[in-house]
């Protein structure tokens, strides 16, 4: 029973993920969007469809790798992701709009 | 050259530019050139909502318990939501369907168009239920000042672009004399100039102008007032959010070349005069939020908050085009809108309270007896 409990924080432990926003640092994982878990941690984020059609939710990816489960509807601009469908796949650094 | 309704030439439509190529002739979808336009027709599908379903009972007792100066924001912003309506239901059909050349674009057109003849059906259903003489506010419309006001500044590149078609389409390339009109020049780069201010325009209409209507139906339902207004302008908003992503993607393909490379060449040109078309919105829509209040405020909404959204929110939709921030707002004034913009939750009905966007009356063919198992007769 603690050997299978174990086992599942270490796997959880290796999907955990830095994202770093301005002089914060917020830890998520790959089981949620981005979005969900900026706002866990009490950032505001703006949205609006949370689905990837409407790119309110667009923010400045500095560095470091996000996918997408499916392909947004919204136009994603180089530079951008789209935090309500976006899956943290490596460290990051993030910025909002100007 | 002039428009036909069904194109005698044989061409390869996955070659031709979004817009001024060949006149569409088969609607055909197995192949496209741009798959995007496509989802979002069956987004918008998806979308599908009558205004009827809404119940505006308590509005009207809502709406008589109103302040006069809230009746008059209130009904202003109306008319106003009426006029944008009114112009998009028909303007995306007229100005870009005789010069669309891919059919899933033009499909898309008709659609988004469509969608909008929907919100201008529901304009009339709220007015009918919280006044008794809706004809008033219709007739005061097309006559008042401030509204009119408006009514220039979000059909002139429309009208603009349609003139110059309708030219293009009877005379052909040249310098015309139009009377009442002066002298006009018809030539691809400046038809095309008209058409690229014309989605910019729109695209400013639909991600500035709606928005900040929105926040002030959103206002009173802050305060528990004309919910089932809300509840049918949440509707709209969502529809409104795809149409942007619309004509975002129209903007950033004709400017990134990929579509139409002397598109990409005009597109660099007129960088400052979209630029313009953004600032002079945002400064009417400030305007009008003066005239909205000018009376006094309402809980939660006053002139100036709405016009600090203006600028916040014209911020972002600058940047999502491309575009450097204009305004040193950079939050979001009345951050309690988004609660009320996202569309997840809009209730149509309860069975299709979780997922707003579902296929209605899918079948599943691949049925067999084991299906029945846990059946007991």
């Amino acid at each position: 029973m603690t050997s299978i409990s174990k086992t599942a924080t270490s796997d959880k432990a290796e999907q955990v993920h830095r994202v770093l926003l301005g002089k914060k640092q917020i830890l998520v994982t790959e089981d949620e969007p981005l979005l969900v878990q900026l706002e866990q941690a009490g950032i505001h984020v703006e949205y609006q469809c949370r689905e990837g059609y409407c790119s309110s939710c667009s923010i400045k990816l500095l560095w470091g790798n996000v996918s997408y489960p499916f392909e947004p509807l919204a136009w994603v601009q180089s530079g951008y992701l789209l935090a309500c469908c976006a899956i943290v796949k490596s460290d990051i650094e993030i910025a909002f709009f100007d | 050259m002039s428009y036909s309704t069904f194109n005698r030439k044989q061409f390869d439509s996955t070659k031709e530019p979004m817009f001024f190529g060949e006149n569409v002739n088969v609607a055909r979808y197995d192949q496209q050139k741009h798959p995007i336009f496509e989802k979002l027709i069956e987004k918008q599908l998806s979308f599908f909502w009558r205004p009827e379903e809404v119940d505006l009972s308590t509005d009207r007792k809502d709406f008589q318990r109103l302040e006069a100066h809230e009746q008059h924001i209130f009904l202003s912003n109306l008319k106003y939501q009426t006029l944008l309506d009114s112009v998009q239901g028909r303007s995306p059909n007229v100005a870009l369907l005789p010069i669309v050349s891919l059919p899933e674009l033009e499909t898309w057109i008709e659609t988004w168009s469509f969608s909008e003849t929907i919100h201008s059906r529901s304009y009339t259903h709220i007015i009918r239920n919280i006044v008794n003489d809706p004809t008033k506010i219709f007739d005061d419309i097309v006559t008042n000042e401030e509204i009119t006001k408006r009514a220039d500044s979000v059909s002139i590149y429309y009208d603009r672009l349609i003139e110059m078609v309708n030219i293009y389409n009877t005379m052909g390339m040249g310098t015309f004399d139009i009377p009442g009109k002066g002298s006009i020049e018809i030539s691809m780069p400046k038809l095309k100039k008209a058409l690229y201010l014309t989605i910019a325009s729109v695209n400013v209409l639909e991600a500035i102008r709606f928005y900040v209507s929105f926040a002030c139906s959103f206002a009173f339902a802050e305060r528990t007032l004309m919910e089932g207004n809300a509840k049918i302008i949440k509707l709209i908003a969502r529809d409104e959010a795809l149409h942007l992503t619309g004509t975002q993607h129209m903007l950033n393909l004709m400017a990134s070349g990929k579509d139409d490379p002397e598109m990409a060449i005009i597109a660099a040109e007129c960088q400052d005069e979209v630029r313009q078309i953004f600032i002079e919105a945002a400064e009417q829509e400030k305007e009008w939020a003066t005239y909205l209040f000018k009376d006094g405020s309402m809980i939660g909404l006053n002139a100036q908050i709405l016009g600090q959204y203006v600028e916040y929110i014209t911020n972002v939709r600058m940047q999502t085009v491309g575009l450097d921030a204009h305004f040193a707002t950079k939050h979001n004034p009345i951050p309690w809108i988004n609660a009320w913009l996202v569309s997840d939750n809009v209730q149509v009905a309860p069975q299709e309270a979780e997922i707003s966007s579902y296929l209605v009356g899918q079948t599943d063919n691949s049925l067999d007896d084991s299906d029945f198992d846990d059946f007991d007769l």
